[in-house]
């Protein structure tokens, strides 16, 4: 008896639930209900679909490395009948599912939680770089350690010079 | 190895695989075809009876043969029942001639068996090996996965011949 995980949405099939179709290669695809059997049926691609599991580690969404999963992996080798593994093993799970459980909530409410902090450094950032490209007219009026100094030039003076030429 | 197995499909002409939409069949047929297959595709998978062409799987000589009299059971055959059965084609020098009648054990079956922890199992064609009367295959080799029903119906040779147990 093993506790297995379904194809299509990674949920895990527990004894007596869903179907097992077996391929013509040999593959064995199991479902935990209809609606992942139908979906398979209709050709769909699990990392497309957006309530799957393969979709949300995919996308970010669900925690994908973390040291909790290392304890489910599948193990093809018997272990022989100890009463006092088996217990600890027990007892095991369940600290570790809700640690599992924590972790992943966690994980979420980050994502959640936004970018407030790098979202105003670059913000500010931006505002130092680019403000040129808004508000180039006006810092020239207001600010004139920035323009160029103006020079008078004066006009009346060059007449008088002219008319002795002249003569 | 897609080419063939089209062409054998199309020659088995059986109502079974009429608006069939599954993953295997899915990559040989025309990608338009799977629009209008999405709301046929949910297809009731029956018992093995008189006039269903099944695939034969082992290397006795038979390619298809049909199915006359399911030998146990009223409504037809299931995953690892025996069937009588009459071969339909045939490889040119095999042991076994076209319009043979012959003994087969069903090894693959569309429609769903449940087995004893509650689950089911379902496979992607119907298949058959050919038997003698007392159960003994007339071939040699087996291809394909066979379910370990057949270890309770007692076809043990054939289960040592297979290379994947499903």
């Amino acid at each position: 008896m093993r506790i297995e995980k379904c194809w299509f949405c990674s949920s895990t099939i527990y004894t007596g639930h869903g179907i097992q179709f077996v391929r013509n290669d040999a593959k064995i695809f199991r479902f935990c209900r209809s609606k992942c059997h139908k979906n398979f049926k209709m050709k769909r691609n699990p990392r497309k679909v957006k309530w799957t599991k393969a979709y949300r580690r995919l996308h970010g969404k669900d925690m994908t490395q973390d040291s909790t999963f290392e304890f489910e992996r599948k193990r093809n080798r018997p272990e022989r009948y100890d009463r006092n593994l088996t217990e600890n093993t027990l007892k095991a799970i369940k600290t570790i599912d809700k640690v599992r459980s924590r972790r992943e909530a966690k994980h979420i409410e980050r994502r959640k939680k936004g970018k407030k902090a790098q979202e105003m450094r670059e913000a500010v950032k931006e505002l130092e770089q680019s403000i040129s490209l808004v508000k180039a007219p006006s810092v020239l009026k207001e600010d004139p350690s920035l323009t160029l100094p103006k020079i008078k030039v004066k006009v009346s003076q060059e007449q008088v010079e002219n008319q002795p030429m002249e003569e | 190895m897609a080419a063939g197995l089209v062409s054998k499909w199309s020659r088995v002409g059986c109502s079974l695989l009429a608006g069939h939409c599954n993953s295997f069949s899915g990559l040989l047929s025309a990608s338009h075809e799977l629009g209008f297959n999405n709301f046929l595709s949910q297809q009731q998978r029956t018992f093995i009876q008189m006039r269903t062409v099944l695939k034969v799987v082992d290397n006795s000589g038979a390619k298809k043969v049909m199915c006359i009299q399911a030998l146990k059971g009223k409504k037809g055959a299931r995953l690892g029942d025996t069937i009588v059965a009459s071969v339909k084609e045939a490889h040119p020098n095999g042991k076994v001639k076209k319009g043979k009648v012959v003994y087969g054990v069903v090894v693959r079956a569309a429609m769903q068996r449940g087995r004893c922890d509650g689950s089911e199992v379902k496979f992607d064609d119907n298949a058959v090996v050919l038997v003698d009367k007392q159960g003994q295959p007339i071939g040699t080799r087996v291809f394909g996965p066979v379910p370990h029903e057949l270890r309770k119906k007692k076809h043990i040779k054939i289960l040592t011949l297979a290379k994947h147990v499903a």
